[in-house]
């Protein structure tokens, strides 16, 4: 209990720290194509609303859905919508994020070790140049980064403790964002027209403690993403440009507490925010502060 | 239950856009009458498109200024006001999004008289709109 304590504490002193978190537009839930706790049903609903905090005065409303299916014990798929609302100095803006469908293996357990791997796409709703009266509105204020992205993953199961690695490959670039600093009225935000960003790599460790009657799971866990290189952007003058600072390392901290309310639904408040931070964000995934809740139901 | 479900969905869902103080429709920048101007030509439309007006360059200030005079062109998604060294898109300035503001500043990196076209370009889906070629006043 003291050390659950101590994570929270953790966290929320943390949150005060001017860093870089995470999106959830993607490789950050990304572990959950990996559970594999609901044996009992086929098909799960989730539901979630997630509030964060960005860059400058962003802050966001992040709600989504999301279906599995379980095929037979090694077999399921999962699909998700996201849907985004930013509000800030360059006033509001809603729209749907990406559609994602990932497909994830298990294998038998052995010696109390399981393996499972998950691959799949992530398919942008927009071109990542939603504007407001006719202003293009940098990334952090963007639903999507309009990118088709691969995912490609592993986790290890072993006793309490789950370890997953993934890559996130941006495959195609659809992104058109126009937005330029010079034009945009504020040093917040670096310009990023026509963006192109660089892969993701992404290692997690997550320890699950249950209470005995296991009404009750916490899982405390530490996210590694490191960006593979550099962004880059056309600048006013048609030539690309590198974004000295936007690749490197983040370290988010992030605890989940699940609540079972039956056999068939849970309650998951999820809290994280970044520990270490690259120099600069200007794919918009800046969050400081991230608290979701979900809701599940398994038919 | 059903419906309440739905109509929560539809709510969290709801696609909307609100301005904010960096999105505020500005007041419409003016070239003092007396300036000097020193670039002018009339913009063609490319294919069908229909585009009216002029493209005129006055020096204010020190400060190059480009002014869409009388000017009204077929909407499109994402069209780009260029300052450009040929009649195609290839080596040109961004002067930024056409909106409904006639001026646009160039920056006072970018020496003017190299440059001899002003361009309407929709960046997003790469199409050209209208061209102005520059005669010097």
């Amino acid at each position: 209990m003291k050390n659950i304590l101590l994570v929270i504490a953790i966290l929320l002193l943390a949150n005060k720290m001017n860093a870089q978190g995470c999106s959830d537009a993607g490789i950050c839930s990304i572990n959950h194509g990996f559970q594999t706790d609901e044996k009992h049903h086929k098909n799960k609903l989730e539901f979630a609303a997630i509030y964060s905090l960005g860059e400058a005065d962003v802050a966001y409303f992040s709600p989504y859905i999301s279906y599995s299916k379980r095929f037979n014990d090694r077999f399921s798929f999962t699909s998700k919508i996201t849907f985004s609302t930013a509000t800030g100095s360059f006033g509001t803006r809603s729209q749907f994020g990406d559609a994602f469908l990932i497909g994830n293996y298990t294998f038998k357990e052995k010696s109390k070790k399981q393996w499972s791997v998950l691959t799949g796409f992530k398919f942008p709703f927009t071109a990542s140049n939603l504007k407001i009266n006719g202003y293009s509105l940098p990334l952090d204020y963007q639903s999507s980064l309009g990118t088709i992205d691969l995912f490609l993953g592993t986790n290890l199961n072993y006793k309490k403790w789950d370890f997953n690695a993934a890559l996130q490959l941006p495959v195609i670039n659809l992104n058109k964002n126009s937005y330029f600093k010079e034009y945009g009225g504020t040093d917040d935000f670096p310009s990023t027209n026509l963006f192109e960003r660089k892969p993701d790599a992404l290692v997690r460790a997550t320890y699950s403690i249950k209470t005995p009657n296991k009404k009750f799971t916490f899982k405390p866990n530490v996210l590694l993403i490191y960006h593979l290189g550099e962004d880059s952007f056309e600048n006013i003058f048609g030539q690309r440009e590198s974004i000295n600072g936007s690749d490197g390392l983040t370290i988010n901290g992030n605890l989940i507490s699940s609540y079972s309310v039956s056999k068939q639904s849970s309650l998951e408040l999820s809290l994280a925010t970044p520990f270490v931070v690259r120099d600069i964000r200007p794919d918009g995934l800046t969050r400081s502060f991230v608290l979701g809740l979900q809701y599940q139901y398994s038919f | 239950m059903k419906k309440l479900l739905l109509l929560t969905v539809i709510i969290l869902f709801a696609s909307c856009q609100e301005e904010g103080i960096l999105t505020k429709e500005r007041e419409k920048v003016v070239v003092n009458p007396a300036t000097e101007l020193k670039y002018y030509g009339s913009f063609r439309p490319t294919s069908g498109i229909s585009v009216t007006g002029e493209a005129k360059i006055y020096l204010e200030n020190g400060q190059y200024k480009v002014v869409l005079d009388n000017f009204s062109i077929s909407s499109g998604p994402d069209l780009k006001v260029y300052l450009s060294k040929a009649e195609t898109p290839t080596d040109f300035v961004n002067l930024g999004n056409l909106t409904s503001q006639t001026v646009y500043q160039v920056p006072t990196t970018v020496s003017v008289s190299d440059y001899s076209h002003v361009l309407i370009h929709c960046q997003q889906y790469n199409h050209l709109f209208a061209i102005a070629a520059l005669t010097s006043n």
